[in-house]
């Protein structure tokens, strides 16, 4: 059990166990502290709805705007992503939710569209962006053809679908989407009790958007139990991992203030320790934390719209030990979970709840799983001609391999050469060695970019050995812009999307029955591209036309004009226009000067 | 046989210098693959190898942004082992284009068509080079050292042109326009040379016989055996690729619409990169215009010499032809000494020379300043193309001069070694 994310897997378990009723709405908080005094805080809200009030636009829990644009677009599932920052895997271990509810830095969406053929699925993805684009004030209105994909074994979908041949997978990305408040507030408003009452009261986008971490995602899919009817499914989750330190700076007073004197906690057996000087010691207690202190609010009662068919149902739970104080609001029903780590929380309605966790000495602590697959991702090289990408995958478990499909979109204006794809493989130890890219790469599905029309797509289904680290290489080169295509800040460099990482069946997934993917992302990467001079577009037309007007017009002058030795050309001279003109103004002066002598 | 043993210790040298030069630095055939001086999107070798990989595949290379040369030149690649792992048997097969190339180089310079032809006679014909001197300044000329080391698929181009010259000056017309039409397939703009190159097939038809054959008729003949063999050629690449448009466009479009700007040694890329885009289009049909104007202007003033009009309209390709690189210089300055006895005749030499040093040594270094350093900008690599345009503009237009001149003074014995005068 070490290898399994235990944590997501019982976040996983407690969800389940809430039946999939026919119209029904849920919520829930989950707090996790996190190594580095970080706390990783998981909202989830979950509605069903009936497939037939759906198609009849009865609406109850399900938000009446995202529903008729997906029925517009004729989207079965949608899957949409906001995330900033990065999930330090290293400090923090697996993913929330097993990386299946977050997205890549910025902005991402994939959605199976119903549609006769290609085309017209496209015509649909662009109509879904263009609306979502205004209901999430996101500017998804930019996944146009270069930024749109049809991933073939990457994603999977998670609904149930009836067996049509119609259904078109779209995957878009917006690596450099900046998320932020004007995205929540219509997030928010998609919830039934809106940010009123419930978990959803804790959310504050300055807190929010000041996470080291923070993911948003919204999913709708179609489910169909074995017995009963087909609901449509809406969850809507927010993930996030504040600094709890950072987080309780009060909000009039953020800036960061040295430890008074008398509370610095000093290791006297330094020599140099006296009044003025002071070699810090480690703290051995756990910092005290409290939502209201966390969130800068207390949480406000239940969602009343929240099924309430089992009354003991718990809408906050946190993780730590058992043995750890925990304080919170009257009336709440506390139950511990049996494996030592986990309890939850019945809020009472409409009553404030805040949880406190004191100041306290650590005595156990919750054990950190070790991810499946650790992957990285960077851009190596210098200048801005060409470069080369490398992308590193380390497998920790001695014993099992790693099935995964890796997936990356690049840009057009990065032209990747698969040709130059190596592998080299590090075993434990250390020693590197070069090895054929088909020992590794079991299968790929490759779709180059066209200039201006769609970007690269890169499938590989891998296979990573037990306790090795393997890394991919690939050069690639930079294409140069016209200067009209280049963002206001060109020299920045241009954003290229994280890779998608899904590990396939392996013993972990196997065993939480949700069947639940794994996903890995990598981060985001700068491309910066060879800039021209914006400030010339007139002198480099002029200049270049001179150019051509020279050797044009030299050439043309030679091969028009007529050869005559220089004893001839002064005699034709005298026939010449020029020379013409010249002897008639000669003619009129000498006249002029003629009249003039005779006046006088 | 003397003269057999110089071309043969002149060809060997040049083989030998391109061995030990790939052997002594074998990082050096990548290294030039990688400038943009010699490899542009439409003649790079590491582009071909892509596409190489992607059709042994079986995955249209056409189908995607990358590959944009011509579709047989795959199933000659895929013979031919993988360069990145054995680049030797590729060197050693572009270093024997390379000495064919030489040969038929030599063959036009011995047959003397630049100094004497049906209706043109040099009055200097006693200054010129031999065909092994031609070869020679072919093979040793750096930038044709330069080219073949890069492995770009203009030589390939070259060989076409070279051959039909070749074959159009001892007589063999319809192996001259097959030539040809394998040069415009690999290329497109070697096309342009139909109407020299006729008119040069033309005179070497005339000169033996007492009657001369209908010129109509015989251009008229000699377009179809051109349209044939390159259809003949459309047609293999159809049955390699499969989809006719896409190759189509991915080859010849991407030549007539220079989607690319890569930078390269030729005026068009930083011109399009700051064009606006509502005159993109007008000034590419200007410029491809104004690359097309040249063939009607040089044919009709030198009809008489139709080999020189060829040897100038590569010099015009080279310089404003939409991705020139140094292997279109070099198949200028390859044709050039043709002409030895016009050089006395020539104004400027000095000074293009100068020009085209100046630039082919500062290049690579301001281009390392814009891309590398970053200490410079795009407008230090731009000015260097521009000088370098400036000084093969000199010297062509220079040697166009010193034609005409040489053809009044066939007219006008007397005054030869006066000082003229273009009224």
């Amino acid at each position: 059990m070490t290898f399994f994310s235990r944590f997501s897997l019982t976040l996983l378990a407690l969800w389940s166990a809430l039946a999939a009723a026919s119209s029904d709405y849920h919520e829930r908080l989950f707090l996790h502290p996190l190594p580095q005094s970080s706390l990783l805080a998981s909202f989830n809200f979950r509605s069903n709805t009936s497939q037939q009030s759906f198609d009849n636009q009865h609406f109850r829990y399900f938000p009446r705007a995202l529903g008729q644009i997906l029925q517009h677009a004729h989207t079965k599932e949608l899957h949409l992503r906001f995330t900033t920052g990065r999930w330090d895997a290293e400090s923090w271990g697996p993913r929330p939710w097993n990386g299946s509810k977050e997205g890549g830095t910025g902005v991402e969406l994939w959605a199976w569209i119903d549609a006769s053929g290609d085309e017209e699925a496209f015509a649909k993805w662009i109509t879904l962006t263009q609306s979502l684009s205004g209901l999430f004030c996101a500017s998804l209105n930019f996944i146009d053809s270069t930024r749109t994909t049809r991933p073939v074994v990457s994603f999977e979908p998670a609904g149930d679908h009836p067996p049509t041949d119609g259904l078109h997978l779209l995957h878009g990305t917006l690596p450099g989407e900046v998320v932020c408040t004007e995205n929540l507030t219509p997030f928010l408003k998609l919830l039934p009790c809106k940010g009123k009452a419930g978990v959803s009261t804790l959310f504050d986008g300055h807190k929010l958007f000041d996470a080291a971490w923070q993911s948003m995602s919204v999913d709708v899919r179609p489910l169909c139990p074995p017995e009963g009817e087909c609901v449509v499914q809406i969850e809507q989750t927010v993930d996030m991992v504040l600094d709890i330190e950072r987080s309780k700076r009060p909000r009039d007073n953020p800036i960061p203030r040295p430890v008074p004197n008398d509370q610095l906690v000093c290791d006297t057996s330094k020599p140099y320790n006296s009044d003025d000087t002071c070699y810090p010691l480690e703290t051995t207690t756990e910092k005290g934390w409290s939502l209201s202190e966390v969130f800068g609010r207390k949480l406000n009662g239940v969602c009343p719209l929240t099924d309430s068919k089992d009354p003991n149902e718990s809408t906050v739970c946190l993780r730590v030990p058992h043995d750890r104080g925990v304080f919170t609001s009257e009336g709440t029903l506390e139950t511990k979970q049996a494996d030592g780590f986990t309890r939850c929380f019945t809020l009472k309605a409409s009553e404030p709840f805040d949880l406190v966790i004191p100041e306290q000495p650590v005595t156990s602590e919750v054990p950190l799983e070790e991810p499946i697959l650790n992957a990285e991702r960077t851009i190596v090289g210098h200048g801005a001609e060409r470069g080369g990408m490398r992308i590193i995958f380390g497998n920790p478990s001695d014993t099992s391999d790693v099935d995964f499909i890796f997936f990356e979109t690049l840009p057009w204006f990065l032209r990747p050469y698969i040709h130059t794809l190596r592998a080299t493989i590090t075993g434990r130890d250390g020693v590197r060695r070069e090895i054929p890219v088909s020992e590794i790469v079991k299968e790929t599905f490759y779709r180059p970019a066209i200039d201006r029309e769609r970007g690269t797509q890169l499938e590989l289904v891998m296979s990573v050995p037990a306790a090795s680290i393997v890394t991919l290489t690939y050069d690639f080169e930079k294409a140069i812009l016209r200067y009209t295509e280049y963002p206001p800040d060109a020299n920045r460099g241009f954003n290229v999307a994280p890779a998608v990482i899904r590990i396939l069946d392996s013993p972990h997934t196997r065993d939480t029955a949700q069947n639940a993917p794994v996903f890995i992302r990598s981060t985001s990467l700068l491309l910066p591209l060879p800039t021209p001079d914006f400030s010339m577009p007139y002198n480099v037309i002029i200049l270049t036309s001179t150019v051509i007007a020279l050797g044009f017009g030299t050439i043309f002058n030679i091969l028009v004009r007529r050869v005559v030795s220089a004893d001839e050309a002064a005699a034709l001279g005298a026939q010449t226009l020029k020379a013409r003109i010249l002897g008639r103004l000669v003619a009129i002066r000498d006249k002029l000067g003629g009249k003039g002598t005779k006046v006088e | 046989m003397s003269v057999d043993r110089r071309k043969i210790a002149v060809f060997s040298a040049a083989f030998v210098l391109r061995l030990v030069l790939i052997c002594l630095f074998p990082s050096l055939p990548d290294l030039l693959t990688g400038r943009v001086e010699v490899s542009t999107p439409v003649n790079s070798f590491k582009r071909l190898q892509e596409g190489l990989f992607l059709y042994t595949r079986n995955v249209s290379p056409y189908d995607g942004g990358v590959f944009h040369q011509a579709p047989l030149l795959l199933p000659l690649f895929a013979l031919l082992p993988e360069a990145q792992f054995h680049p030797l048997p590729t060197a050693i097969f572009y270093i024997f284009v390379d000495l064919v190339n030489a040969q038929a180089l030599a063959t036009i310079s011995e047959s003397g068509q630049s100094v004497k032809s049906r209706l043109h006679s040099a009055i200097r014909k006693h200054i010129r080079w031999d065909g092994v001197s031609v070869a020679a300044w072919f093979l040793f000329n750096p930038f044709t050292i330069a080219t073949c080391l890069a492995r770009s698929t203009s030589v390939f181009t070259a060989s076409g042109i070279l051959f039909a010259v070749s074959n159009a000056v001892s007589g063999n017309t319809v192996n001259s326009m097959l030539a040809l039409g394998f040069a415009s397939y690999l290329s497109l703009y070697p096309a342009l040379l139909f109407v020299p190159l006729v008119l040069l097939c033309f005179d070497q038809r005339a000169q033996g016989q007492s009657q001369v054959p209908n010129v109509a008729l015989f251009v008229i003949q000699h377009g179809a055996m051109l349209v044939g063999s390159v259809s003949a050629l459309l047609g293999l690449s159809y049955l390699i690729t499969g989809n006719f448009w896409e190759f189509m466009s991915a080859t010849y479009g991407f030549h007539l619409l220079v989607p690319d700007l890569t930078p390269n040694s030729g005026l068009w890329w930083y011109f399009f990169i700051e064009m606006f885009d509502s005159f993109r289009e007008f000034f590419l049909g200007v410029f491809w215009l104004h690359l097309a104007s040249y063939v009607g202007g040089l044919t009709t003033r030198l009809r008489r010499q139709p080999l020189f009009v060829i040897t100038s309209l590569l010099g015009v390709f080279a310089i404003f032809k939409p991705y020139p690189s140094i292997s279109d210089a070099s198949l200028f300055l390859a044709l050039l000494p043709l002409y030895r006895h016009l050089f006395p005749l020539m104004r400027y030499t000095f000074f293009a020379i100068s020009a085209i040093l100046y630039s082919s040594l500062l290049g690579p270094a301001f281009y390392h300043l814009w891309i590398y350093a970053g200490s410079g900008n795009a407008n230090f690599f731009y000015a260097i193309t521009l000088v370098w345009s400036l000084g093969l503009s000199i010297l062509l237009a220079d040697a166009v001069f010193a034609a005409i001149r040489d053809e009044w003074e066939q007219e006008h014995p007397e005054s030869q070694g006066q000082e003229v005068k273009q009224v």
